[in-house]
């Protein structure tokens, strides 16, 4: 079948080694755009891997004994979800398993100490409670559409999804603003010179454990932007090219956007976010009845 | 013959044992509930050997059977006037007259075969005998630091025994009935058992919760005679087995709906959800038991048993969306909740409704789906109560606010307590395989439907993970000022009964393809074709495929890498981030003003007061009332 | 190991801490990381968390009710660090070094590695500092390497 032919699956495997790294530079790309929109100059783009390595190389602090295998965690389950979707497996077990990592990392920020470790865990719970329904419900419209939810599914389905679930699309800007933690939406700890909670969720970790958050946040933005992808996944090119228009929008968003609570957070992911879908499945209920 | 020596075991045995523990007294605990924990354990495995085969025992049981049943309802009838209760004392009254009127008129003859253990009895047996042999293992070690607290003059444990292991055999007897005045009489028995173990310490708020409970299990017990009635009269049988093999027809329908109804009751789905939060006052091992092994059970098997005959009915859609929507109203609700009890107990509804909510969608996946689900769920929830036992009674206290940093105080405890909490939302365990079915079951199903229960899915799944989450977190905060972790002295009973259910909860998941191939589908295969095709590494349908050991093997790179590195780079563990404040060598004090010591507090996020049992009950209650008088109306269509 | 003390000058993670300052140096380090000196050109963040910052940017005094405080953040932060003493109040106590609650420099407290004299101290200096404390950065990662 497709999947499992040899040329699909050298792609397969380089996808998923080439994406930690190919994270890295769009986490640059990110900060460079930013600063060009901001009338300033901006990092190299390869600075995330000067960051990565510096991490690494810092002497170890530990909040506590738990926090290098949670971080360790993190990484993990999210580049297991990776490996998953490059062979393409089931959509909603993946969704499951990047919740695994989520709580790997909620659980390292609820292990350490500090009550903005605490406050930042917390945060970052409601900040996956918004965007993980969405995933959820994206999924199942895929099933809905699709038959299965097998990313195999999408791959022979003939019709890009965008065509067939447009506010499903949509609504994955939200999960990208969200993850990528930009603004309107970064209450669980901001990217990079943004202060949350002084750093939220991130408060306790440095060094070398910082270094695992730091390769996981990069494999989870390819994780989403390859979701994303699948809307066209009839032409990956065009596909990624819906990815980083969304990513281009988020970044936007951060540069006009302040940062909004919590409750408003959840508000719009839940109340506009699952009206968008729900509208999508609906529609295509009547269109298919009809 | 050895069948019926088996199944007569399994009834009779746990009956018998409490008798003679109630004569003997405290002292012959150990001698009397282990063996028998262990015979029970046995036995269910040799009946689900044994199974499919049927049993109609001598008329004088069958007599001795209908006695009983008119004693229990003197006795119910005794405990109304007792207790000034009126709805006890009406509900008995109406179950009275219905089961003279019966015997007098109609009586005589009976379903035949009264007893038959098929593939789906098996299940429920191994499920009641082992995690309630556990249970009851469990509780040797709980009572007595229970009534440690109490300076009791006599114990009260021979009594809490009987009825414990009562239960036991009542559900055995329940799951095995082909007889529905049978399963009616084990019914009634197991209600007994939860009224008396729900009032056991005394007190008035137990002596309400249990009435409570009372007159709702009778509510079920006159909905499953109505059942019964009415099913007699339509085809002229006791036998559950034609019932539900019989062609359909709008009278048979409004018999199954009844036993839907009943089935509410005994599941605590809403409406009828408030006495299983009032049983929390009970002593821990009443909840284990009631919550995840036997009593609730009950109600789903019923279901379960049913569900075949209603395939493609809007019946079966109706009865699908009581289960739905209390899994989500529970799930909200436990958002708010702050002792361990009631959450774990919204929970356990919340599960009941999505294991409803699977059998009464009446798919091969769904079927299945709920199966894994009960079997799954029983072991980790059964394990959580147990744990929130032990932890009550070290510490006093049930609100999960007091349970900061437990990880330094009472480490195995928690390390289990913590493994079951992620085995009840985390994709390496079973409990997941069956939520992932459930998702497809709701968005394979016809349009309309589908989206009001995907949008129920989606929000009751979010909000337990979320209130999981929320408690795992509090499990290990660290923020304590005892820094080394001090050895925890464990009673053996406590490690033997939830250390079993911890390894049998990894053993099945791991070894999930196997259940749901050679177990689960025993139970499917008479009513529909499988839908899995278990493999080694996934188990695949026809909707997609769920990996557990690809997870496991995943985790155990993890552990082995993040050991790895930390060995390699080390590092020492330092204080928090204070803003600069902190107190030498106390890592949860800071300096405040003009220098002085204070303690930082961060609370828990518990959503009230948008989210409060006070506000949101009586709106789920009511829509629970429709829901259900909807599914009677369904009947008609 | 070339690489890592490569990676450690191109990312240089800043803890902006005022020890008793009026707020004039304070406004001047800002203003360096703004868009019209953008020293984050040369990967500097101001990150506000000690346990993840390489340099520590301190201006004002030292005193008896923050001494504590400044010592706190530079034990949170991990090797190899450098400090980045700014206006002449942080050098020598400036124009408060003969008031009773002042310490002095923040010299007193925590070793500087870099004085930014200045009141206030001129952002193109400030980031002048930076390029020096990174030098000294360079040293210390070499003598860890040969060291380690």
């Amino acid at each position: 079948m497709v999947s499992t032919l040899n040329p699909d699956m050298a792609i397969s495997v380089a996808y998923i080694i080439v994406a930690p790294f190919l994270g890295g530079l769009i986490v640059g790309l990110d900060r460079k755009i930013t600063a060009r929109m901001q009338n300033r100059i901006g990092p190299p783009i390869i600075q995330p891997f000067y960051d990565l390595i510096k991490l690494w190389g810092k002497e170890p602090f530990l909040a506590s004994s738990f926090q290098p295998i949670l971080a360790m965690g993190y990484f993990g389950f999210i580049f297991t979800g990776l490996i998953l979707l490059a062979f393409r497996q089931d959509l909603l077990h993946i969704i499951f398993t990047l919740t695994l990592a989520d709580i790997c990392l909620i659980v390292a920020a609820y292990n350490s100490k500090s009550p903005y470790s605490n406050l930042g865990g917390r945060r970052e719970l409601l900040s996956m409670l918004s965007y993980e329904p969405l995933m959820v419900l994206t999924a199942i419209s895929v099933q809905v559409v699709t038959g299965t939810f097998l990313v195999k599914g999408i791959f022979e389905y003939g019709t890009p999804l965008l065509l067939l679930m447009p506010a499903a699309y949509v609504a994955q800007q939200l999960v990208l603003i969200i993850d990528m933690k930009k603004s309107p939406y970064d209450v669980a700890g901001s990217g990079h010179a943004h202060q949350e909670l002084v750093r939220g969720v991130y408060t306790e970790f440095s060094g070398y454990t910082l270094a695992l958050i730091e390769l996981g946040h990069w494999t989870k933005l390819v994780f989403i932007l390859s979701l994303i992808s699948l809307f066209w996944a009839q032409n990956l090119i065009i596909g990624w090219a819906l990815a980083l228009l969304l990513w281009f929008i988020a970044i936007v968003a951060d540069n006009i956007y302040p940062r909004l609570t919590w409750k408003s957070m959840l508000r719009t992911s839940w109340v506009l976010g699952f009206m968008l879908i729900l509208a999508n499945f609906i529609a295509l209920a009547i269109w298919r009845v009809i | 013959m050895n069948s019926e020596i088996l199944i007569s075991v399994a009834v009779i045995l746990p009956i018998l044992a409490g008798l003679i523990l109630l004569i003997a007294g405290k002292g012959y605990r150990k001698v009397v509930v282990l063996p028998t924990a262990l015979i029970l354990a046995v036995t269910s495995i040799l009946l689900m050997e044994e199974r499919g085969f049927s049993w109609t025992p001598d008329p004088v049981i069958q007599t001795v059977v209908m006695g009983l049943d008119l004693l229990l309802l003197l006795y119910f009838l005794y405990v109304g006037f007792h207790n000034e209760n009126v709805p006890v004392i009406g509900l008995t009254l109406i179950q009275a007259l219905l089961v003279g009127y019966f015997e007098f008129t109609g009586g005589g003859h009976h379903g035949e075969p009264i007893m038959m253990v098929d593939g789906l009895s098996s299940i429920l047996l191994l499920v009641i005998n082992f995690i309630g042999s556990l249970v009851c293992i469990y509780a040797i070690g709980y009572m007595d630091e229970h009534e440690e607290h109490l300076d009791l003059e006599r114990s009260r444990q021979p009594r809490f025994f009987l009825f414990l292991l009562l239960l036991l055999g009542a559900m055995n007897g329940l799951v095995s009935s082909n007889d529905v005045f049978w399963l009616y009489f084990f019914w009634e028995i197991t209600t007994l058992c939860c009224y008396e173990l729900i009032r056991h310490d005394g007190t008035e708020i137990a002596n309400n919760n249990a009435l409570r409970a009372l007159w709702m299990g009778l509510v079920g017990g006159v909905a499953l005679l109505g059942a019964i009635y009415i099913g007699n009269y339509a085809l002229n049988t006791l036998s559950l087995a034609t019932l539900i093999e019989s062609s359909p027809s709008p009278l048979l329908y409004l018999a199954f709906a009844l036993m839907a109804i009943a089935a509410f009751t005994k599941s605590a789905q809403l409406p009828f959800q408030s006495w299983l939060l009032g049983a929390m006052v009970a002593p821990t091992p009443v909840s284990a038991l009631l919550h995840s092994s036997t009593m609730v059970n009950a109600g789903v098997y019923l279901v379960l048993r049913f569900a075949p005959a209603i395939q493609g009915t809007l019946l079966t859609y109706g009865i699908a969306l009581v289960g739905i929507f209390t899994f989500m109203f529970t799930a909200i609700v436990a958002l708010s909740q702050r002792f361990s009890k009631a959450i774990l107990a919204y929970s356990t509804i919340g599960n009941l409704g999505l294991i409803i909510f699977c059998a009464s969608m009446n798919t091969s996946l769904s079927y299945s789906a709920a199966l894994i689900l009960l079997m799954f769920h029983a072991m980790s929830k059964g394990l959580l109560f147990l744990c929130a036992g032990i932890i009550e009674n070290r510490l006093h206290s049930r609100n999960i606010e007091d349970w900061e940093g437990l990880l330094a105080k009472l480490p195995i405890t928690t390390g289990v307590m913590i493994i079951g909490i992620v085995s009840m939302f985390l994709p390496m365990f079973g409990v997941l395989l069956g939520k992932w079915a459930a998702v497809g079951v709701a968005s394979s199903a016809p349009v309309f439907p589908s989206i009001v229960m995907i949008t129920m899915m989606v929000i009751g799944s979010s909000a337990t993970t979320l209130f999981w989450a929320k408690w795992l977190g509090k499990l290990i905060i660290l923020p304590i000022r005892e820094h080394r972790i001090k050895m925890e002295k464990v009673s053996i009973w406590y490690s033997i009964s939830t250390l079993t259910i911890l390894g049998l909860d990894i053993v099945a998941s791991l070894g999930a393809s196997y259940m749901v191939q050679h177990v689960v589908s025993i139970a499917v295969a008479p009513h529909y074709e499988l839908a899995w095709s278990p493999g080694l590494l996934k188990l695949s349908t026809q909707l997609g495929s769920f990996m557990i050991i690809p997870l496991w093997i995943a985790m155990a790179a993890i552990l082995f890498a993040g050991f790895l590195i930390h060995r390699y780079k080390g590092g020492n563990i330092v204080p928090a981030y204070l803003a600069g404040e902190n107190v030498e060598g106390d890592p949860i004090a800071f300096r405040s003003t003009a220098d002085t010591v204070v303690d930082y507090r961060v609370s828990g996020m518990f959503f009230d007061p948008d989210i409060t049992e006070g506000k949101w009950n009586p709106w789920g209650t009511l829509v629970g009332i429709l829901l259900n008088l909807i599914v009677l109306g369904l009947v008609i269509i | 190991m070339k690489t890592m003390t490569k990676a450690r000058l191109k990312s240089p993670w800043v803890l902006h801490y005022d020890c008793g300052s009026c707020n004039g140096c304070d406004i001047e380090v800002l203003a360096a990381l703004m868009p019209k000196f953008d020293a984050e050109r040369f990967g500097i963040v101001n990150i506000g968390d000690p346990k993840q910052a390489d340099i520590l940017v301190v201006t004002g005094p030292a005193n008896k009710r923050n001494h504590r405080v400044l010592k706190n953040l530079y034990d949170q932060m991990p090797e190899p660090k450098v400090v980045l003493a700014v206006g002449t109040c942080a050098a020598t106590g400036g124009i408060f070094h003969n008031c009773p609650n002042t310490l002095g420099g923040v010299d007193k407290v925590i070793p500087v590695d870099v004085y930014v004299p200045g009141c206030a101290a001129r952002p193109e200096q400030i980031v002048d500092g930076i390029v020096l404390a990174l030098k000294k950065l360079e040293e210390k990662s070499e003598k860890k390497e040969v060291a380690k």
